[in-house]
């Protein structure tokens, strides 16, 4: 808590030091000097700006679903409703609209909730990364983010498989300690072939098949 | 000749705050919105106690509408300062541009007037500033501090509303419903950046004709 508390301070004192410095700066130059901005100054800021804000927005789509279509769908009406009428906050409120209910219609790569069965891992590592699910590739770190998002308790199993063409035992190793363990997830399990097979149960003639099964 | 900053005096200052009032009312809506909408997204995403009163701190002190939203991710994955700090530098860097075309009307403003109106070269506010049609630096200065604080406080009022409202959510509700209600929510900075873009893409094209 005291930690957080310094932490985020110190953000804060950050955020001011930088934002403030860039404000100051020509009256910092030129204290005493009134009059208009250097041409050259005007030309250069015509010209940064907006290669640094297109590089912010690639910054800002790293944290969307990128590899779906819709951040760029929403993307493409926040534009065109900010230029239709030319009122930025419409732009920006129709455009996060349009996200927003996208995602939530089940636009999403990520399942939306991870089902919890001791019996088959949890993820799956392969060469490519670790997989939820389908076909949703993650970091070792979003893949503790996301047990912890979906309250998986900390004392639980967690079967991780293991693809059989996954051969870099070090990386297992890191993701072990380094991620599952530091995060409070001790019991983990590498599961490196699955080995158990489906058994289809056939009715017994003439047995009582209303019969709850037995524990 | 300079005359130096004289704050204007009696009727001509009321006539001076209303003219601001009445042009700050359509950042009025944009800054409450987008402060509501970027105090929330600190609250629920950024997982640091004591939201609103980052939120009031952040809003006051570093006033950017794209800092508030930029610091949201970072923070969640506690980046160590230095690294937001340098982060924080690309993000702002274009209110370099800003305070030139000030330098002259402000000239001699002198302390925490001084510091204001520096504090408040945002986006917005450095638009109506620039519009500004008063030409003398008495009413100017003085229409530039009324603008300022007003829109100041639309801003802090905003961020720290919006993270207020959600920290109180989070006592009430389960975490998982407030991330399934505010999914899609972190679309807003992209927004964001996408409207400044088009706007200065906009301006560069219509400079170049």
């Amino acid at each position: 808590m005291a930690n957080d508390f310094t932490y985020m301070a110190g953000v804060v004192a950050a955020g001011f030091a930088v934002t403030f410095f860039f404000r100051a700066v020509p009256f910092l130059l030129f204290p005493a000097k009134g009059g208009n901005i250097p041409p050259w100054i005007e030309k250069l800021g015509a010209m940064v700006s907006p290669v640094i804000i297109l590089g912010l927005i690639f910054y800002s789509y790293s944290s969307l679903e990128w590899r779906t279509p819709w951040p760029y769908i929403a993307g493409i009406a926040t534009a065109a409703v900010e230029l239709l009428t030319r009122n930025s906050l419409a732009g920006i409120i129709a455009g996060t609209a349009i996200y927003m209910s996208l995602l939530a219609a089940g636009c999403s790569s990520g399942p939306s909730s991870i089902t919890y069965d001791a019996a088959n891992p949890l993820m799956r590592i392969t060469v490519n990364g670790i997989v939820f699910g389908g076909k949703d590739y993650v970091t070792p770190r979003e893949a503790v983010k996301r047990l912890e998002q979906h309250r998986i308790p900390h004392d639980a199993t967690i079967h991780v498989g293991v693809d059989p063409d996954f051969t870099d035992n070090r990386a297992l190793w890191v993701f072990h300690h380094n991620y599952l363990n530091k995060a409070g997830y001790t019991r983990v399990v590498f599961v490196h072939e699955r080995r158990a097979e489906a058994v289809k149960m056939k009715k017994r003639p003439g047995a009582n098949n209303n019969r709850p099964p037995r524990r | 000749m300079s005359r130096g900053y004289l704050p204007p005096s009696g009727r001509e200052r009321r006539a001076v705050r209303r003219r601001a009032f009445v042009d700050s009312l359509p950042v009025l809506m944009g800054y409450t919105a987008m402060g509501f909408v970027a105090g929330s997204l600190l609250a629920a995403k950024a997982g640091v106690s004591f939201a609103p009163l980052w939120a009031f701190l952040s809003g006051g002190l570093c006033v950017s509408g794209t800092l508030s939203f930029a610091i949201v991710q970072p923070v969640a994955e506690r980046v160590g300062i230095w690294a937001i700090a340098l982060m924080l530098a690309g993000v702002n860097f274009r209110y370099v541009f800003y305070g030139w075309s000030m330098l002259g009307a402000w000239k001699d403003v002198r302390g925490w007037r001084k510091f204001l109106l520096v504090l408040m070269l945002t986006d917005e506010n450095y638009a109506l500033e620039t519009a500004c049609k008063y030409k003398d630096p008495g009413r100017r200065t003085f229409y530039c501090l009324c603008l300022s604080a007003m829109n100041l406080s639309y801003w802090v009022a905003g961020l720290t509303s919006g993270a207020a409202f959600v920290s109180i959510l989070r006592r009430a509700l389960d975490p998982s419903v407030i991330a399934k209600y505010t999914s899609g929510l972190e679309f807003a900075m992209a927004a964001l950046f996408i409207v400044i873009f088009t706007d200065q893409a906009k301006g560069f094209f219509a400079h170049g004709k």
